[in-house]
């Protein structure tokens, strides 16, 4: 009788045949040793898996039902321990086929040329004005700041009057305004929609402006007729010159990096008292002097102060109760000090080899 | 604006190095550009504000360093040795427009020789960048430089009647001024006179008729103030910009006009010949009254945020040249002509905090007031942003202006136009962003770009009752391949399903149900049935595909280009969609296919209406569409493979047979579709 075929029977009833139970698991495996030796192929392997260790018609499913199960109560242990020792020596010695089949296989195939490009998926890119923006919002936003766009397109009051700035201002002249037909104007700066929001909220106030800007100045490579300003301003009762300082301290800290230091030089401006330039110490040569700060170590990057008292009261608000500081500045002057681009014009032309750096 | 280091200690002591001063003065904002050495001279060169023309000279700059410094402040010399009859014997001064000038100072000197300057006066003027005339007109602008007061010399004996009248020109006067050009005067501009005509454009420029020459011998010499108004109204309307109209239209000093002419004739008698005549005619009708400024205590912390102390602040304020008097709360400050623009208390705080130092104010951090208000469509608009750039378009900004030859072809309605545009190309606001993204693609196909998405997020404007609107926009543009050239798979051209996919996809994060395709009213810039609209409740939301081959030609593309227009108010004005999960199957979905032989004029979207709604009819989707060998003239081939499926349980074999012979005599009897064979 085969073996396979004694795995049919009871274990009991081959004992009665004389059988005995270490002899037969030791048949069984001399079996399973030969079959093994045959299979080389992934196939035989899979086959041989299915013909030991099938879940339902395996042969070892066959001896644990057969021969474990239907053992008597006195052989059970010993039968037990058998059946245990046969299935975890079979099941490793198939898996240690099966990985050889497949590393024969593999063998066989030529190399994989992993160095070859997949086709391109690339994301599309932000625009390096718009990155710029996305980082100083994300300095903003955690102090308190919310975000406004306000319209271009603007009057005479807004962008000019309101701001206190004198009717014979030379930035009202035509040189740097572009005006609409009837009157209308684009705007020159953000400063409007700080009007419009002190105008239309109580404070406290903390927001950031932010669009496009105009000037009729003939595009070279560090004008351009329409460009980007960011403004950030605060109005509440008792915001001062040394809160300014500090905001702006962080925010060169978080946008130009940690070590950058921040110079408030007196200046004018009409809407603000004091007002400021703020210089920041190189941060391509470490104050050393280098071609983008011109030698000096100090590059100027912004204008603030303290919201003028004639501009609180332009808009409506009390200036003996409140005050509050506002600064503005060149977002794509920012990106190209970031991202060193020399030519502004470069951020209008869409061309797509340019855009794709920042993808 | 050019300053000797040289001329600055003749006022005030410095012990500085030339570098340590243009810093501290840069940081008292007086704005240091470059510091050179010349000739064993140091010359600064500042950039002025222009509300600081009272240092915008050598004595005014030496009153900021005396401030920085807290040192004593020496004013130039005005002693001078008068004789001869007195001035106002030999010339009159009058003023009939004491509005326009306010003041008019006299000095007459007799016996003079016009020659040249002493070589420390030239080499002084030379440094600063003035070339040396003769002594007369270089004593004018040396003191111009010294102390910021324009005068200016006539020949008295050219002035006929030896006066001076300060009035209006009347209409049809002419003078010929220094520059010998003819400059017709009318009312509007206030004209320095003698008794019978305009001998100068006030506070512009001298007259040629009364200039002084090689013969004069007798001068009259002017130290005046005008309003800074009139000034620049006449300098802009004659485009005649000068040093004395610069000066005087920022304003200058009314007090520095007798100071220069003292100095004038100090320097003249000082450098010969010349006789000094004693007195001023000084004409002073309405000597203009300065409010006193209110300085308070309080303010000061308020602003800076630090107390600063009052001997700090009263010397600072006197060192600039105020007279500042302490009370209880604070200081009651009389204003001063040298400081027009100091008028409020808040101005009187700058002036402390910028020599105070700003670097001695600490930097603060202001709590946080309130919370911020959420910014609106700003969920929207990272959605679309992330959108769009997931599929691969690159972020472009485009100016806005377009020509108004464009805003005829690609947009509607008058546009908004520019009455000082930058040139004919920028003469209007864009009222279709598609121009802008058809110069962007243009831009790229002359660099040989084979692969280009772009998408600009911009405005488009246009008049609205009441003002103007401005509604965004997202404009796609697409040329050139479908996917970037790869060796893996095959290459194919960018056509109209790739941009209809591109812009389905971004809407959908706005749409419950998918938009509806329109064919009428694509605007005419889109090639002819290469073009349609995605609508949702019948508005349209977008419209996309090919340019005008005729526009594009126009424009030498010699390749299709695509562009798409996403209205971005109407689709952020719907909301982001709100996901709600619906139950997933447990069992597979069954499909069948169908190949339909389908007349041209039964487009697909017929189909999927024909079929309608069916019980457990999961989809019907397109999956090949083919024209051509052995598919009839007029027709096409269609095969279509809809999905059936039931939630719970197995659908039967049977039972999708069934369904598919419903759809087929839908198909058939609504459609008179007949399967193929
Ligand atoms: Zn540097």
């Amino acid at each position: 009788m085969s073996i396979e075929h004694k795995t049919g029977r009871p274990i009991d009833e081959l004992i009665r045949d004389g059988e005995d139970p270490e002899l037969l698991y030791a048949e069984l495996r001399s079996a399973f040793e030969q079959e093994r030796g045959k299979a080389s192929t992934p196939q035989q392997g899979q086959a041989l898996r299915d013909r030991w260790l099938g879940r339902r018609s395996g042969l070892l499913s066959a001896t644990n039902d057969h021969w474990l199960k239907a053992a008597p109560r006195e052989l059970k242990p010993v039968v037990g321990k058998l059946q245990n020792l046969l299935r975890r020596e079979i099941e490793a010695a198939v898996e240690a086929a099966a990985r050889a089949a497949v590393e024969e296989q593999a063998q066989a195939e030529p190399d994989l040329d992993a160095t070859l490009p997949g086709p391109e998926r690339a994301c599309g890119a932000i625009h390096p004005v718009r990155l710029a923006l996305e980082e100083v919002l994300d300095i903003f936003r955690p102090l308190g700041y919310s975000v406004a766009e306000g319209p271009e397109i603007e009057t005479f009051f807004y962008n000019f009057e309101a701001l206190n700035f004198p009717p014979d201002h030379p930035a009202v002249d035509e040189m740097d305004t572009l005006f609409l037909n009837d009157g209308a104007l684009l705007r020159t700066h953000t400063s409007p929609c700080q009007i419009r929001i002190m105008e239309s909220k109580r404070p406290p106030l903390r927001y950031v402006v932010h669009g496009k800007v105009y000037r009729n100045d003939t595009p070279d490579a560090t004008h351009s007729p329409m460009f980007h300003q960011l403004e950030m301003f605060a109005v509440d009762e008792s915001i001062t010159f040394g809160d300014l300082k500090g905001t702006l301290e962080h925010f060169v800290r978080c946008f130009f990096g940690p070590q950058t230091q921040a110079r408030f030089r007196p200046s004018f401006f009409p809407f603000t008292e004091p007002s400021a330039e703020v210089d920041i110490t190189c941060p391509f040569c470490s104050r050393s002097g280098c071609r983008i700060c011109k030698q000096t170590g100090f590059i100027e990057v912004l204008g603030c102060g303290m919201i003028d008292p004639n501009v609180l009261r332009n808009a409506g608000l009390d200036p003996q109760r409140y005050q509050g500081f506002a600064a503005g500045f060149g977002l794509d002057r920012f990106a190209m000090l970031k991202y060193n681009i020399d030519d502004i014009l470069l951020m209008y032309q869409g061309d797509a080899r340019f855009l794709r750096q920042f993808r | 604006m050019l300053i000797l280091l040289s001329w600055l200690t003749d006022f005030v002591e410095i012990r500085e190095s030339p570098r340590e001063l243009a810093d501290a003065l840069t940081m008292a904002g007086m704005a240091v550009d470059a510091v050179e050495s010349e000739a064993g001279e140091t010359v600064f060169e500042f950039d002025i504000t222009s509300n600081r023309p009272d240092a915008m000279n050598h004595f005014g700059m030496a009153r900021e360093v005396a401030a920085i410094y807290r040192r004593p402040l020496r004013a130039p010399s005005t002693a001078c040795a008068e004789s001869g009859p007195p001035a106002a014997s030999k010339a009159s001064v009058e003023i009939q427009d004491p509005d326009g000038c306010v003041r008019y100072v006299g000095r007459v000197f007799t016996d003079v020789e016009v020659r040249p300057s002493p070589d420390w006066m030239r080499r002084r003027l030379e440094l600063c960048g003035i070339r040396s005339i003769n002594n007369l007109a270089d004593l004018t602008n040396y003191v111009l430089l010294e102390i910021g007061q324009p005068t200016h010399a006539f020949d008295l004996d050219r002035l006929a009647g030896a006066a001076i009248v300060v009035r209006r020109a009347r209409n049809g006067e002419k003078l010929v001024t220094l520059d010998g050009e003819d400059r017709d005067l009318t009312g509007g501009h206030l004209a320095i006179c003698d008794a019978e005509r305009p001998v100068a454009l006030a506070g512009v420029m001298g007259g040629q008729a009364t200039e002084i020459t090689a013969e004069t011998r007798n001068v009259l010499l002017e130290a005046a103030w005008f309003r800074p108004s009139v000034i620049r109204n006449a300098a802009r309307g004659f485009k005649l910009f000068t040093e004395a109209s610069h000066r005087f239209e920022r304003g200058a000093d009314w007090n520095a006009a007798p100071q220069a002419a003292d100095r004038i004739a100090a320097l003249l008698a000082e450098t010969g010949p010349g006789q000094v005549l004693p007195g001023q005619v000084d004409c002073f009708p309405q000597p203009p009254q300065l409010s006193p400024i209110r300085l308070e205590r309080a303010d000061i912390r308020r602003h800076l945020g630090i107390q600063v102390d009052d001997a700090e602040v009263e010397g600072i304020l006197s060192a600039l040249g105020f007279e500042p008097s302490a009370d209880s709360s604070g200081w009651s400050v009389p204003a001063v002509s040298h400081r027009l623009d100091v008028e409020r208390g808040i101005d009187l705080i700058e002036e402390v905090a910028r020599i105070h130092g700003f670097a001695n104010i600490p930097a603060t951090l202001p709590a946080v007031g309130a919370a911020p208000e959420p910014t609106p469509l700003a969920s929207e608009d990272a959605r679309m942003r992330a959108a769009v750039r997931g599929l691969g378009y690159d972020e472009t900004v485009g100016f806005a202006f377009i020509s108004s030859d464009e805003a005829k072809r690609f947009g509607s309605g008058d546009p908004v136009s520019l009455r000082n545009p930058l040139s004919q190309l920028w003469d209007v606001m864009r009222n279709s962003a598609v121009p802008t993204m058809v110069r962007a693609l243009e831009w790229n196909l002359r660099r040989n770009q084979p692969f280009v998405r772009l998408a600009e997020f911009g405005r488009v404007y246009r008049r609205s009752e009441a003002s103007y609107e401005e509604p965004s926009v997202l404009t796609l543009g697409a040329s050139g391949a479908a996917r970037p050239a790869s060796w893996a798979e095959p290459a194919r051209e960018v056509g109209f399903y790739d941009v209809k996919a591109d812009v389905s996809a971004l809407l959908a994060a706005f749409l419950p149900n998918a938009p509806s395709i329109v064919t009428e009213g694509v605007p005419s810039y889109y090639r002819k049935k290469h073009a349609a609209g995605l609508a949702s409740n019948g508005e349209v939301l977008a419209w996309f595909g090919e340019l005008d081959p005729e526009l594009a030609r126009e424009r030498k593309i010699r390749q299709p280009v695509w562009v798409a227009e996403i209205f971005l108010g109407k689709v952020y004005g719907r909301g982001l969609r709100r996901p709600t999960h619906g139950k997933l199957a447990k069992v597979p979905a069954v499909s069948r296919d169908f190949s339909l032989l389908v007349p041209d004029a039964i487009d697909f979207a017929s189909i999927t209406e024909a079929v309608g709604e069916m019980p457990d009819l999961d989809s019907v989707e397109p999956v090949e569409v083919f024209r051509g060998k052995n598919v009839p003239e007029g027709s096409y081939s269609l095969l279509l493979r809809a999905w059936w499926q039931r939630l719970d349980e197995s659908l039967t074999d049977q039972e999708v047979n069934e369904f598919a012979d419903e759809l087929r005599s839908r198909l058939q009897s609504r459609l008179g579709i007949a399967l193929r064979t």
